[in-house]
């Protein structure tokens, strides 16, 4: 939904949709497991209509940023995330992990009901069995010889929730809870709150003359991704008056491919670049530290120097990292960036009150050493994110009575007594404090999934009321918790009470604030820094969390393992990056099975050969290797019973690569942060080989020109031969006279039988799309554009895709189990069957064998159905299930198909993906949708049967509903009053959808952009999807690498 | 005439005019003396023998192996052969295209040859034809079989529906689907009115009445009378005048599935001529891998004598060739051509990934066949029978590398790809043998496998006088405008 | 039908038997015999077949209605494929050759049925099993009063056999 729908004419539903959420009874039959799947309703709740959507505004949990949603629900259920237009830090747009918080909701492998660890068997337990027990073990607790030694261990959150949680661990007289968060920049957070008093001031990437970043991530998992990426695309926008943007680390992360340049310093050095940028030392030592030829500083010193203000970053992961951010922090200072480009006036409340990993390990220690009676863990998965080295396991199950609030089945819960499941956040009340004064609203936005087996707990419990329940239950406590459950503390707590919060709810923000957490100094361990060039080892090992399954906590769902990750393409499996040069010296080949060995543990993984990595260095995503202690080789989805708990993490993340933790040394910073870059490990060349789980076929576009780019110099030279296109552009290439070549003639026309086509033929010669023709050709033409200035790649187009079009996930090793073929996770996606209809395709410019320094150039290129106007495909169907629709579209008509697969072959694009299993049929291995992963599934949009061809649609559904509604208000359709689902969730705002026949849609002018260009145009295929040049800014002097 | 080691009849001297390695328009066989003895010698490869029953049920494990395959593949899905995109294509019509050509060769011998009155057919239409029937047999199964929803194949055929909506007459594929359906009509149709004389003469010689009133029945009540013959002639005649473009129109039509593509490797205005030589070349090699077997089985080496092997291994030689300049032609064009995607993709062919392929169908198409210049060769049928199974190979692996390799690297660098075939694509491959075989062997055994009537009229026929050669060597027997029957 | 049937062991003596069967005014002679030669064609001379003109005939119906079929395919539900016209006729010739190649074909092959009289549901009168195999067969059709006429002619050029059939 575009931000225009929201205003206009969804008022009326949104206030159903607070009765909606605030009425118990909200869609009491819609979604238990029981109902059949044909009729949801058997009495519809009064406020919704069978078939329509009802949107209801909430929070999104999935990282500590607490971006805003529009959950899209149908007959009672979520089927669609959406970015909250009005909230302050994600202004409409979602990454992939925010959306990707439906498969959490439902995730096959949730708890049905609580769990009882009997004596090593777990069996599900009644709700007031769980709560009964939860209480005696508190009284235990609260005497005894470890008497107030209770250890709360919750997932980072801000809000009414964690207060709630210390003033109830309080009343039983424990301390306040860790709120950890695994991915947080410790160093970053401590240097802003010593420079600014704050936690996260806003950053301005709009405002910044120049982007320098110290390994900082902004992109992918550091800080707020959300709202920094459309701020930077923004900034980017601004074509030639756009910041350049320079990078600095040993490892090129998504973000740093969106870098102009990339300056690969040794890990560890960035404290004397740092240093020298804010003159407390010498450029020649920090080349010396760093490896980086002088010439280069100096002219990033002398850049530095120019640009005022500068926004300068730090996300280093080292040992020194608190040194590096007090550094930047320093020369912020001196750029004036603070008040312009760094806000510390508006924080990201998000991030106070974290606790941070020494504290997490000081109360390791006192479990270890049996001072702790009872530990609680919520939302975090210690065993899996503490090295082994911490030796957490050995530890926790010295407390005598653990208890886990997790939802899955995780490392951590299998070592606990008592499991709880947590209600999802979509299924909760709550709120948050994104940005100081700005609350955000958490409301339930459908039934929870699950019914309760209890007669007095009919629906399942929060861990909030569970609490509170637990609380009721103890005389001596009771007395605090007078309301009923936290719904309506949180009303009692809200100014207004319950008017004032369903006023509220719909836009789902409310003007207030909470009053920060005070860090009830939880003693932490004694910082254990080790100096990482002291550790032995060949290539310093770089280990960072995965930009889509984070530090491991979106591993269970099926979108984000499916999801290629952005900067690698791989998918379903970890790998061990290395560089070409390196990778060519020590005769290691892509997909060669590398054992990596420090002195904590050793892993063996197939090797990435990637420019991107500095020659001295390997690096090994972190996210995957879940493991279960009874370790299932194969899962069988055929025999598998809802019962059945697939322990280490879900089926989905189960038995998948390695776990990179496995290698590293304990070691916090001085902030307390843990130390990712820790150790030095070898490298050796085991004989195994597999082919990776990519997406990606060559690498290189050989001067195709799909993936065009233009220096910011050239933007405002005359187009043509200057205008920065390759010079050895494809023979019989058109000329961009051409453009926008939305509309095709006639082939015939096309083929040139009128000569050379020029603007003015286009107006004589549009065939069947001339205005009178009675097929109605000429009325619309649905068209898009993509803007690769602003397109970072980071791929959550893909996930909303996904979620909108029903498109399965093939990945899972048993949906490719076919006789004889052997299980393999993403053997699907090796053998190219991936089903996205919109892809990313990631074009590396120049440098190309990595010979000639670090210099290459990445160019990020959404490919999905162009809906040409001749289409290649149409023709060749025998059967028209493909055909041009009087609006432009290229359909794909499902029940037609007969599967020859020819449009395929011919379509240049490749865009056509094939349904070569039975993927959408519930009683196949190969079913992508296991109950209740199908509750999402859009109504729609048709679930594609085995053999048949598909495609991107344009979100044709979409069209068709913002259509209709036009009609029935009688009304023609507003210019960009929808848009489609890639462009919808786009956090770069890359992606422009509409009809280019009416000039008053933002499309139709943007096709019409100096910097627009068709791919293949030379193929005449009028393409109805226009990609706009990336925008390069070299170095003053230096020229942008190019193929 | 060194085809031949049995002596001349007697009474019989040979004309003056004598060639070598040219066969006699009068005297092309001359081990064969009377009709009766035509009737005999093939009347007698009738009937089942204990090989044979090992042949055939070789031939039906095969089939039932692949048809054991294709019936796991319905139920699983077309993910259970190897296909990786962007491969979409892959053994299924690789074979497709494989048997097409092979059924091109019967076709051209019974119809080309014979309206060029080339004599060498006379011996090996026969079986030719039925083995063209065969491969379209094999070769229709594909296009079904490598569909995602094989049991939706009648949406391609053309009738009033109620789905109202017929086939895309734009479509390739729909052209396939008349122009094969065409082809398989009109060739069996001309295999069996071939088959109707000699059906007759079997009649007339059968005892058993059961047996009897079955070749009655098929042979339609024929009584060699002269106005039968005199019809049939001429519907023979233009049956073959019709034959002859159609065979030419089929095979291009096959190309134009590739043809009418975009893809580089594909698209290409030479692909019709290319197709139908490379189509009569592998049907040439077929003939050889059936014929120089069967001849020696049936001890009819004096039927299907060296000299028409020599003939048709001239006319193999020289598609050959024809294939060969094509190949050649392909780069030259995508040399010449400026054309980045075609240049890429040619030099991938024979340098990068698909090398193997690309060089196995070089060597067997264009350099081994080269040994045929050598006369000792060409009359060496063991050397044919080895040579004939390589041509095979080739002919398939020139369909593999312009489906895969073309496929695999195709507009779009970040979708380039390979491609792996699975057992189940083996074993479909298989069961196509199997299948085809299977149709050869119960033939060979029930019907003749030669057209005795018209060995017959080539034969020296039985006279009072001496028989006047001069006739025959001046204007007579090989005079298109006064015979009906080839010679 | 009554008439005299005779069997030849060869050629020329059959061919020298109707020549005087012909001088004797037997007009009604057929030639049975195990494959065609020119001998008695000339002998007999009859006309050119009329097979011909079906297989004109019925070749041009064939191209047309192809043509046809395309056409009305493609306007009967008109849609755009490929921003191509919607009866696009060049393509279209594949059709028209294709079904003229089907129909012309089997009517030719129809029309050699009618006019060679088969299928024939039993051997008539006149027909005798050698004559597939190696003998030539001459029968003619005559009354009772002059069938030892031609019997006298058959046996002196030889006539292995000769019979009377009725």
């Amino acid at each position: 939904m575009s931000q225009d729908t929201k205003k206009t004419g969804v008022k009326r539903r949104e206030f159903l949709k607070v009765l909606g959420a605030t009425s118990a009874a909200v869609a009491a039959a819609g979604c238990s497991e029981d109902t059949g799947k044909l009729i949801p309703y058997l009495v519809s709740p009064d406020q919704t209509v069978p078939g329509v959507s009802s949107y209801y505004a909430t929070t999104c949990r999935e990282c500590s940023a607490a971006c805003g949603l529009i959950a899209e629900t149908r007959d009672g259920r979520a089927i669609k995330l959406e970015g909250n237009p009005d909230h302050p830090l994600n202004r409409g747009a979602l990454c992939a992990r925010g959306q990707s918080a439906l498969q959490g909701l439902y995730n096959p492998d949730r708890f049905r009901s609580p769990m009882l660890n009997d004596g090593g068997t777990w069996k599900p337990i009644t709700w007031d069995d769980a709560i009964v027990r939860l209480s005696q073990g508190m009284t235990q607790a609260r005497g005894g010889s470890r008497a107030g030694g209770g250890v709360f261990i919750n997932q980072h959150e801000s809000g009414s929730f964690p207060r709630l949680l210390d003033g109830w661990l309080a009343a039983f007289g424990m301390p306040p809870h860790l709120s950890v968060d695994f991915e947080a920049d410790a160093a970053a957070i401590e240097a802003n709150r010593r420079t600014y008093g704050v936690a996260w001031p806003a950053l301005s990437f709009t405002d910044a003359k120049l982007i320098i970043s110290f390994g900082a991530d902004f992109l992918d998992s550091w800080g707020a991704s959300v709202p920094q990426q459309l701020d930077f695309a923004d900034a980017r926008a601004k074509l030639d008056g756009a910041p350049r943007f320079i990078y600095i680390g040993p490892r090129r992360s998504l973000t740093g491919l969106n870098a102009d340049e990339w300056i690969a310093c040794k890990p560890g050095s960035e404290l004397s670049i740092a240093n020298a940028l804010a003159g407390k030392g010498s450029l020649q030592q920090a080349a010396t530290d760093s490896g980086v030829d002088l010439a280069a500083l100096q002219s990033l010193a002398n850049e530095l120097a120019a640009a005022k203000p500068a926004l300068v970053l730090s996300g280093v992961t080292g040992e020194n990292a608190l040194d590096v951010a007090l550094a930047v922090a320093a020369i912020n200072q001196a750029s004036g960036a603070v008040g312009v480009t760094i806000k510390p006036a508006q924080p990201l409340t998000a991030f106070e009150g974290m606790a941070n990993t020494g504290q997490l390990l000081g109360a390791v220690e006192r479990m270890r050493g049996g001072q702790v009676g009872i530990a609680f863990v919520r939302g975090v998965n210690p065993a899996y994110h503490l090295p082994k080295a911490a030796n957490f396991a050995e530890a926790f199950l010295k407390v005598p009575f653990r208890v886990s609030f997790s939802s899955f089945p995780d490392e951590t819960t299998e070592l606990c007594n008592l499991v709880i499941p947590d209600l999802h956040p979509l299924e909760s009340w709550g709120d948050a404090e994104p940005v100081r004064g700005t609350i955000a609203l958490q409301q339930p936005v459908m039934d929870p999934v699950f019914r309760t087996n209890s007669k007095t707990i009919p629906v399942a419990l929060g861990t909030a009321d569970v609490l509170i329940q637990v609380a009721k239950k103890d005389a001596a406590v009771a007395a605090k918790y007078p309301a009923a459950d936290y719904r309506s503390t949180l009303i009692a707590a809200f100014p207004g009470g319950a008017q004032a919060l369903g006023a509220a709810l719909p836009k789902g923000l409310a003007a207030g604030t909470r009053p920060p957490r005070t860090l009830a100094g939880a003693p932490a361990a004694a910082p254990r820094a080790m100096s990482i060039d002291g550790a032995q080892g060949d290539f310093f090992l770089i280990t960072f969390p995965s930009p889509l399954l984070g530090d491991g906590r979106g591993a269970n769902k099926p979108w984000l393992q499916e999801l290629p990750d952005p900067v690698t393409k791989i998918c379903w499996s970890s790998w061990v990056e290395i560089h070409p040069e390196t990778a060519q010296r020590l005769g290691i080949d892509r997909g060669d099975i590398l054992e990596v060995k420090t002195t904590n543990g050793t892993v063996r993984a197939p090797a990435f050969p990637y420019l991107g990595v500095h020659k001295d260095a390997i690096a090994i995503p972190l996210g995957q290797g879940h493991r279960a202690a009874n370790a299932i080789p194969t899962f069988n989805p055929m025999t598998h019973t809802a019962g059945e708990i697939q322990w280490g993490y879900g089926r989905y993340a189960r038995n998948l690569g390695i776990n990179a933790f496995d290698l590293l040394p304990v070691g916090t910073h001085a902030a307390g942060g843990f130390i990712w870059t820790a150790t030095k490990a070898t490298v050796t060349k085991t004989g195994d080989h597999e082919t990776l789980p990519s997406t990606e076929g060559s690498a290189r576009q050989h001067g195709r020109g799909i993936a065009q780019a233009i220096n910011s110099a050239d933007l405002n030279k005359p187009a043509g031969g200057e205008s920065g296109e390759p010079k050895e552009a494809l023979p019989g290439d058109a000329s961009h006279e051409f453009l926008p070549g939305l509309r095709s003639p006639v082939a015939a026309d096309a083929q040139g039988e009128l000569g050379a086509p020029t603007a003015a033929d286009q107006g004589k010669n549009k065939g069947m799309y001339r205005d009178d023709d009675i097929r109605g050709m000429a009325k619309r033409r649905w068209a898009m554009t993509v803007d690769l200035a602003r397109c970072t790649g980071c791929s959550a187009c893909i996930t909303a895709c996904n979620a909108e079009n029903n498109v399965p996930t093939v990945g899972a090793f048993w949906q490719n189990a076919t006789i004889f073929a052997d299980q393999k996770p993403g053997l699907n996606i090796a053998r190219g069957r991936e089903m996205s209809w919109i892809r990313l395709e990631r074009y590396f410019e120049g440098n190309p064998d990595g010979k000639f320094g670090q210099d290459f150039e990445t160019r990020f290129v959404p490919m999905l159905c162009q809906h040409c106007g001749n289409a290649p495909c149409e023709p060749v169907c025998p059967v028209y299930a493909t055909y041009h629709a009087p609006d432009g579209l290229n359909v794909q008509v499902y029940n037609r198909c007969v599967g020859t697969r020819y449009c395929s072959n011919n379509c240049p694009y490749k865009v056509r993906y094939f349904n070569w299993f039975g993927y959408g049929e519930s009683d196949r291995k190969q079913y992508a949708f296991p109950e209740p992963l199908n509750w999402q599934l859009n109504p729609d949009v048709t679930v594609r049967g085995k053999g048949v061809m598909e495609k991107c649609s344009f979100c044709v559904q979409r069209i068709r509903e913002a259509e209709n509604r036009a009609t029935l208000e009688h009304r023609e359709l507003q210019p960009d009053e929808f848009t489609v689902a890639c462009a919808q969730g786009c956090p770069s705002r890359a992606i422009t959808f509409g009809d280019a026949a009416d000039p008053n849609w933002t499309v139709a002018q943007l096709a019409h952009d100096k910097r627009a260009y068709h791919v293949f145009e030379e193929l005449n295929t009028y393409t109805a999807v226009v990609y706009l040049k990336k925008v390069n800014h070299p170095a003053a002097g230096a020229t942008a690498p190019r193929a | 005439m060194a085809a031949s080691a049995t002596p001349l009849p007697e009474g019989q001297g040979l004309p003056e005019v004598q060639r070598p390695n040219i066969p006699s328009a009068a005297v092309r066989f001359p081990a064969i003396r009377t009709y009766d003895q035509v009737d005999r010698e093939i009347a007698a490869t009738l009937g089942p023998s204990l090989g044979w029953f090992g042949a055939l049920g070789t031939a039906i494990l095969c089939m039932l192996i692949g048809a054991t395959a294709w019936t796991y593949q319905i139920h699983e899905g077309l993910g259970a052969a190897g296909y990786q995109p962007p491969v979409m294509w892959g053994v299924y019509i690789v074979t497709f295209v494989f048997w097409i050509g092979i059924g091109h060769a019967g076709t051209l011998i019974s119809a080309i040859l014979y309206l060029f009155r080339a004599g060498f057919r006379t011996s090996i239409y026969r079986a030719s034809e039925a083995m063209t029937v065969f491969a379209v047999m094999t070769a229709g199964l594909f296009p079904i079989l490598h569909l995602g929803r094989p049991w939706k194949f009648f949406w391609l055929i053309p009738y009033p529906n109620w789905r109202l909506v017929w086939p895309n007459p734009k479509s390739p594929l729909v052209w396939d689907v008349f122009a094969i359906l065409t082809y398989l009509t009109i060739s069996s149709t001309f295999l069996y009115i071939g088959l109707i004389p000699d059906i007759a003469i079997l009649r007339d010689r059968e005892k058993n009445p059961i047996r009897k009133a079955i070749l009655s029945t098929l042979s339609l009540g024929w009584r060699n009378s002269d106005r039968e013959w005199r019809h049939f002639t001429r519907a023979y005649l233009f049956l073959a005048a019709f034959a002859t473009p159609l065979v030419l129109s089929v095979h291009s039509v096959v190309s134009f599935d590739f043809a009418m593509a975009l893809v580089p490797g594909w698209h290409a205005t030479i692909f019709p001529p290319y197709f139908v030589a490379g189509a009569i070349f592998s049907g040439l090699g077929m003939v050889f891998t059936i014929a120089i077997p069967l001849r020696k089985a049936f001890k009819l080496e004096h039927y299907i004598t060296l000299n028409d092997l020599d003939a048709a291994a001239k006319l193999c030689l020289f598609t050959s060739s024809v294939v060969g300049l094509a190949y050649l032609t392909e780069f030259q064009v995508a040399w010449m051509s400026g054309n980045r995607y075609e240049q890429d993709y040619f030099w991938n062919r024979v340098f990068g990934q698909w090398a193997w392929a690309a060089w196995i169908m070089l060597i067997c198409n264009m350099v081994l066949p080269l040994s045929l210049w050598s006369q000792k060769l060409r009359r060496n049928p063991s050397w044919l029978f080895i040579l004939s199974l390589f041509i095979n190979l080739g002919m398939w692996f020139e369909r593999f590398v312009i489906v895969v390799p073309s496929l695999s690297h195709e507009f779009e660098p970040w979708q380039w790809g390979t491609y792996r075939p699975t057992w189940v694509d083996y074993s479909i491959l298989l069961g196509s043998f199997g299948w085809f075989f299977m149709w050869f062997l119960l033939f060979v055994r029930q019907l003749p496998v030669m057209a005795m009537a018209e060995i017959k009229e080539v034969i020296l026929p039985p006279m009072k006088t001496r028989y006047d050669f001069s006739h025959d060597l001046t204007q007579g027997a090989i005079d298109p405008d006064e015979t009906g029957v080839a010679h | 039908m009554q008439g005299v049937l005779g069997a030849f062991r060869e050629v020329d003596s059959a061919v020298d038997a109707i020549e005087d069967l012909k001088k004797e005014r037997f007009g009604d002679i057929t030639v049975f015999t195990p494959t065609p030669r020119h001998e008695f064609e000339h002998v007999l001379a009859h006309g050119p077949s009329k097979v011909r003109i079906f297989t004109l005939i019925f070749g041009l119906a064939g191209v047309t209605f192809g043509y046809w079929i395309a056409v009305w395919i493609s306007d009967y539900w008109p849609i755009v494929v490929g921003g191509k016209a919607i009866a696009a006729w060049v393509p279209f010739t594949i059709f028209g050759f294709e079904v003229m190649v089907l129909i012309g074909g089997l009517a030719t092959v129809f029309a050699m049925f009618a006019f060679s009289g088969i299928p024939r549901l039993t051997m008539t009168v006149g027909y005798d099993a050698r004559f597939s195999g190696s003998q030539f067969g001459v029968w003619v059709v005559t009354d009772p009063d002059r069938a030892d006429d031609a019997m006298t002619v058959l046996r002196k050029h030889g006539a292995e056999e000769v019979r009377r059939e009725r």
